[in-house]
């Protein structure tokens, strides 16, 4: 292979599988489209290994504005693992609810490749294109189940708040390109360090922040958060939780650690307050919530703030724990909305409380499964929860944000409340609620099983993946 | 010359802005779109933009306007919107947000590009054809060849997702 | 070498996975996964073994474990000619009880489940034996507690079992926490828990300091190992299958105490007072557990008495410096006790489940093999020649004496004469004499499956040659203590020869014979009628029936006490001061809650207005600065 495609591998083998898949698509048989779930799968997970297999190689494509570091090669990670758990998750789900159609995988795979592209992106314009390339499939997957009014509403309203929010955010690449005459991350770079604090750039940045806040979903972006959560497919809701935000963190660190260093003291006090904000709005609101797709979805824009903490940190210690805890909550989210999307029984959710009082028993595996996962979501040991909130808290620590830790901490004990009264309900509750079903697929079983593995061995054994976390941020750092 | 043109656009546009989003009737709202489009379409030819403009009517002022319009007629029945505006109190707030987004950009270019000690990027002079379709087209295969790329798989992605939601059910 | 040492737990790791992940699709076939891996486990401990042996040690870390600030642990292993020993204890005896199990579990329910917690245990086993530092210990002693506890209440649904389950879970929580406390005294006293530094630093330590760690670490063995006061949940432990009773709680866990006390002999000895604490505890456990042994009529209770008592043999050698005694009889004592613990489950098994002596006898010529072979475990543990109980146990007896602890030599030596006393009282009960069990049970009985068998023959054999082979003392101490040299140093008198030592040798053989015959005169001799057996004769008698009260006595001492003032903290103080306070706060963030969510309107253009919002004020404060 030509050497100057090696830091776009990973790209065209999730490209290339999404053009297989088109093609498949086309041919026989024309009513069962499992077996293009499961080539999309492969191509998912091949993404994968050759994102390991080229671990430590650097380069660039297309005048720099690719590259290949190990930062994006450990956020491919994140997003191929997220993107394996949702396909498998998907066959199954799909054909209950009778939404079997070869553009799923497709668009599945373009989000995908979108994502990856962010985390490889070292040009504005470019990540405005791999963000509108992963959003844009996004939109349709939330809508992908053509008769639910929900599903419609989730599409349409995240289409519209996105192309808001993507408004601020080209309007912000226009500022830069005013003030430094490129977009080219690296060269901007080098125009803040030689000129002084240019306001132009300053607020550029502002709204770049504005449209990366609302793909990670900070408060006061996250509003959309919980209607598109609840309306989307379950799956698709998993990936939107796990994936699409791990590619807005991917460039978020990249244009804030490696091309706004100088002004770090601007933005840090910024995201400070930002996440002070998204942890306690999504964790108090999260309470207030009975319905479990909900919870979950204000409970996400808490861990964004948890995330943020990192980022304010800053540093190999910082940075490094954030891409800790995005693979951390990856597992751990998509394995919280397997249960669910397990438990939905034909067009029936079991998305309220209710619905899984006295879960334990009657699907005792799925019950501790689920309960496992909150408990990762808690931040309780030995699960990887612990072990990421531990680094994140224990980053801000040692940069001097003590009072952020503290928040934090109190954070977590609130969130505790709503994480456990699931539990209450599964464990300590006897009344009906939804009929047993018939038991998962093996599908659905081995991407619980792999998510479960995720949380333990990172839980257990942190040290060795934090320290892989901490080589790939260096490059930015440098 | 090149002056008064611009003043003179500038007003309309900046008029007809405010005439779509205060008219509540949705055929005259995108009515005023076509115009408002067509004068950023001169002002892009001020800046000797000329494919830029080029495109602009051909596409926004011309396809996308009329799949509007297109739609308007055929999903809106009556001339105007029925019943009363459930989110008057919103109007309060946002009048004044957007007027301060406003006087935030306004200070920003006051501050960065008329008092700035020295030009941040100087900008040097135009070369003849700069903004014709013979540069775009070096500039987009060339340097911008990725991003270029990049934006027919995003075409796909659109492609696909309008198959996705519009197809009827197989079989 | 260092592949070959991580496969060993790697394979019953393994065992555990497949069973557990796909153990409803493998059911009845669970066996076939878990008895291999024990095979191969138990193969390349025997490799690991000969590597020793010949002069090799070990030492590595698999991956760094905990980084935080200074605190750094690895998951390390060492393995050195103790661990090698244990190793092969552990996979050896493990892997002919797997074997056993295929036969006595067969059609249990929860076949798989079974497999795969004893899979489980071998694995937490062999990484407690393995471990080279002190948090691994203290993870994998945690986790064998785990599985114990798991393996005791494995029949659930018997509320007998789930609370015997519990209580062992609870009584080892005592012992554990000083554990735990221990393990961070010594953080905080040297600053690591590697056991090649805190060896070598140990002179380091005030002997005060010293004896704090020991004593605290101490108290983790007594859990562990069920001494006194902390043995009540070791005969409950019964509740558990029987070779569950025999691999966990007879030959490998229950001495996990005595190995972590060997282990650490270096800061025993820089206590002093620590080990005599050990040695004392250790003897009159032994004693203590022996009297209770000698009333009891369930014949695996018999065997948890025992169990508890020669435990408290090899604390006593351990506690006097005879290391490679006490290990020596660890290691004597997996092969005899599993051998009889295997034994007994052949005769609960052929009887249908019965484990009450009253309702056995005459089994003998029905059951030959079980017979033989318990007799030889028997044999084996009232130390008659030329069995290995008798080498180890008189190595210890030796010990004490030449140790110049002429008490404990003493106590030990009628606790020898009360052991054979009572399993030869279990030997004449069951075996031999009339058959007292109901017509339909007699009908039924027959001699266990070859599978179940071939395990008692093996152990049997073990027992009749592993003290001739290594246990012979010497001038130079047993081959055994030899082996162990590089951990133990050979220490001055050992080479006890002369007069004295063969008084000692005849003195043990003469104890444990009139045992023999004092337990055939109350229950050979002549025939017994069912009611005199185990029926309070008098006081004494009745104290020994009781188990001398211990668990009333806890009971009324602390249970009770506790559950009062858990009651008075839970009505009082929790419900009415904590809860207000907790309530309080709840009900401000709920009200808060409410009042947020309402912002969520469901309009895109509020939506908007508030990304508009955010816009604004980020873009504000920017320009600001």
């Amino acid at each position: 292979m030509d050497a100057a495609l090696i830091p776009l591998l990973p790209l065209l083998v999730v490209g290339g599988t999404a053009l297989l898949v088109i093609v498949l698509d086309l041919l026989p048989p024309r009513d069962r489209k499992g077996h293009l779930g499961v080539v999309a799968l492969a191509g998912v997970v091949m993404a994968l290994l050759v994102s390991l297999g080229l671990w430590g190689r650097e380069g660039r494509a297309f005048r720099g504005m690719v590259v290949l570091d190990n930062f994006a090669l450990f956020l491919d990670v994140v997003i191929c693992y997220a993107a394996a758990l949702v396909l498998l998750l998907s066959t199954d789900y799909l054909r209950r609810n009778d939404g079997e159609r070869g553009e799923y995988y497709i668009l599945v795979l373009l989000s995908t490749l979108g994502m990856v592209l962010m985390a490889a992106a070292a040009d504005l314009i470019v990540i405005f294109l791999a963000l509108e390339l992963m959003s844009l499939s996004l939109y349709v997957l939330a809508g992908f189940f053509r008769g639910r009014l929900a599903a419609a509403e989730a599409s349409m309203k995240y289409f519209l708040l996105g192309a808001f929010a993507t408004g601020f955010f080209i309007y912000g690449i226009a500022l830069i390109y005013g003030a430094t005459g490129s977009t080219a991350l690296d060269r901007i770079a080098a125009a803040t360090r030689a000129g002084t604090r240019d306001p132009l750039l300053l607020v550029g940045l502002g709204l770049l922040l504005v449209g990366f806040g609302f793909k990670i979903s900070s408060v006061p972006f996250h509003m959309w958060v919980p209607d598109v959560y609840e309306g989307a497919p379950t799956s698709v809701t998993a990936f939107i939780a796990t994936g699409s935000k791990a590619a807005g963190f991917a460039a978020l660190l990249r244009v804030l650690l490696s091309t706004f260093k100088v002004s770090q003291p601007d933005w840090t006090v910024l995201l400070w307050v930002v996440a002070v904000l998204t942890m306690t709005v999504g964790n108090v609101v999260a309470i207030a919530q009975s319905n479990l797709k909900r919870m979950l979805a204000y409970s996400s824009v808490a861990h964004v703030g948890y995330m943020l903490i990192g980022v304010v940190a800053g540093g190999a210690l910082g940075a490094g724990s954030v891409l800790f805890y995005l693979l951390v909550y990856t597992f751990t989210t998509a394995g919280a909305f397997g249960v669910i999307l397990l438990l939905e029984r034909g067009r029936r959710e079991a998305v309220d409380l209710d619905d899984y009082a006295g879960l334990a028993g009657r699907h005792p595996v799925l019950a501790l499964t689920l309960a496992l996962f909150l408990l990762s979501l808690i931040g309780m040991p030995p699960t990887a929860g612990f072990a990421g909130k531990f680094y994140l808290f224990g980053a801000a620590v040692r940069s001097g944000y003590i009072w952020l830790a503290v928040i934090a901490v109190l954070n977590s004990a609130v969130a505790a409340y709503y994480y456990l009264r699931v539990v209450v309900y599964m464990y300590m509750r006897d009344t009906e609620g939804l009929p047993t079903g018939p038991a998962p697929s093996f599908a659905g079983r081995l991407a619980l099983a792999i998510a479960l593995w995720g949380i333990f061995q990172l839980g257990l054994l942190p040290a060795p993946v934090l320290d892989l976390a901490q080589a790939a941020v260096a490059p930015l750092l440098r | 010359m090149n002056l008064v043109v611009f003043f003179v656009v500038a007003v309309v546009a900046v008029a007809s802005a405010l005439a779509l989003v205060l008219r509540r009737n949705p055929i005259h709202g995108a009515l005023f779109l076509v115009v408002n489009l067509g004068c950023v379409a001169v002002l892009y030819l001020l800046l000797s933009a000329e494919f830029l403009a080029l495109a602009q009517v051909i596409i926004y002022a011309g396809a996308i306007m009329v799949l509007f319009v297109f739609a308007i007629m055929v999903l809106i029945p009556g001339k105007e919107e029925t019943g009363p505006d459930p989110l008057r109190p919103q109007r309060l707030l946002a009048l004044p947000l957007g007027a301060v987004l406003l006087l935030e950009i306004a200070l920003i270019l006051k501050s960065s590009v008329f008092q700035a000690a020295q030009p941040v990027a100087p900008p040097p002079a135009l070369p003849a054809g700069a903004g014709g379709i013979e540069t775009v087209g070096r500039l987009l295969l060339r340097d911008y060849l990725f991003p270029f790329e990049v934006t027919s798989v995003l075409l796909l992605a659109a492609l696909v997702g309008v198959l996705a939601l519009a197809k009827r059910k197989a079989g | 070498m260092s592949n070959t040492v991580w496969l060993i737990p790697l394979f019953p790791l393994l065992g555990t996975l497949l069973n557990a992940l796909f153990g409803r699709w493998i059911g009845r076939h669970a066996h076939w996964i878990a008895v291999p891996a024990l095979a191969c486990s138990f193969l390349l401990s025997g490799a690991v073994f000969l590597r020793v042996w010949n002069g090799e040690t070990f030492r590595g870390d698999l991956f760094p474990w905990i980084e935080a600030g200074t605190f750094r642990t690895a998951v390390t292993a060492q393995v050195d000619p103790l661990a090698a020993v244990m190793l092969l204890v552990v996979t050896g005896v493990g892997f002919l009880i797997h074997l056993y199990s295929a036969g006595y579990m067969h059609g249990d329910p929860g076949y798989a489940r079974y497999f795969t917690y004893l899979n489980l245990f071998v694995f937490s086993m062999v990484m407690l034996v393995l471990a080279g530092n002190f948090l691994v210990l203290y993870v994998f002693w945690e986790a064998v507690g785990l599985c114990s506890y798991l393996l005791i209440g494995f029949w659930y649904t018997r509320k007998s079992a789930a609370d015997a389950g519990k209580k062992a879970f609870i009584v080892n929580r005592v012992g554990d926490f000083g554990f735990g406390l221990g393990v961070m005294a010594l953080w905080v006293a040297l600053g690591t828990l590697d056991y090649g530094t805190v060896f070598d630093e140990v002179e380091t330590l005030s002997p005060e300091t010293a004896t704090v760690i020991a004593l605290l670490l101490f108290m983790g063995a007594c859990g562990k190992s069920a001494q006194l006061p902390l043995h009540t949940w070791l005969p409950d432990a019964m509740e558990g299958p029987t070779p569950v009773s025999a691999l966990i709680h007879a030959a490998t866990m229950v001495t996990a105490g005595v190995y972590m006390v060997a282990r650490t002999h270096a800061l025993f000895e820089r206590s002093g007072v620590a080990l005599d604490v050990v040695a004392w505890v250790g003897g009159l456990t032994a004693l203590f557990a022996a009297t209770i042994g000698l009333a009891q009529t369930d014949i695996k209770r018999v065997l948890a008495y025992s169990t508890i008592s020669q435990l408290g043999y090899m604390f006593a050698g351990v506690g006097v410096g005879a290391y490679a005694a006490g290990i020596f009889h660890l290691v004597t004592h997996a092969f005899f006790k599993a051998l009889l613990f295997l034994g007994a489950g052949s005769v609960i098994h052929a009887q249908g489940g019965e484990q009450d002596l009253r309702k056995m006898g005459g089994l003998a010529p029905r059951m030959v093999l079980t017979t033989i072979t318990f007799l030889v475990g028997a044999a084996g543990l009232a130390g008659l020649p030329p069995f290995a109980g008798f080498f180890s146990k008189d190595e210890i007896l030796a010990s004490t004496y030449h140790r110049g602890r002429l008490w404990l030599w003493a106590l030990l030596l009628l606790g020898a004469f009360l052991t054979a006393v009572y399993i030869f009282r279990v030997v004449l009960l069951a075996f031999f004499g009339g058959p007292r069990m109901s017509k339909e049970v007699a009908h039924h009985l027959h001699e266990s499956p070859p599978v179940m068998t071939l395990p008692l023959g093996a152990l049997a054999l073990l027992t009749a040659v592993a003290g001739v082979a290594v246990g012979m003392p010497s001038t130079q101490g047993t081959a055994f203590a030899r082996f162990l040299s590089p951990v133990f140093p050979l220490s001055e008198e050992v080479g006890h020869g002369g007069l004295s030592a063969y008084a000692l040798l005849v003195l043990s053989v003469i104890v444990a014979v009139v045992g023999l015959l004092f337990a055939w005169l109350l229950y050979g001799s002549r025939p017994i009628k069912v009611e005199a057996i185990g029926r309070p004769r008098n006081r004494l008698h009745a104290l020994l029936l009781n188990k001398y009260y211990v668990d009333e006595l806890y009971g009324f001492l602390f249970v009770r006490p506790l559950l009062r003032v858990a009651g008075f903290c839970a009505r009082v103080f929790d419900l009415g001061f904590i809860d207000g306070i907790v309530n309080g706060l709840g009900q401000l963030v709920v009200g808060w809650a409410r009042s947020m969510r309402r912002l969520q309107t469901g309009y895109v253009m509020n939506y908007a207005l508030m990304t508009l919002l955010g816009a604004v004020v980020i873009v504000g404060f920017l320009l600001s600065r």
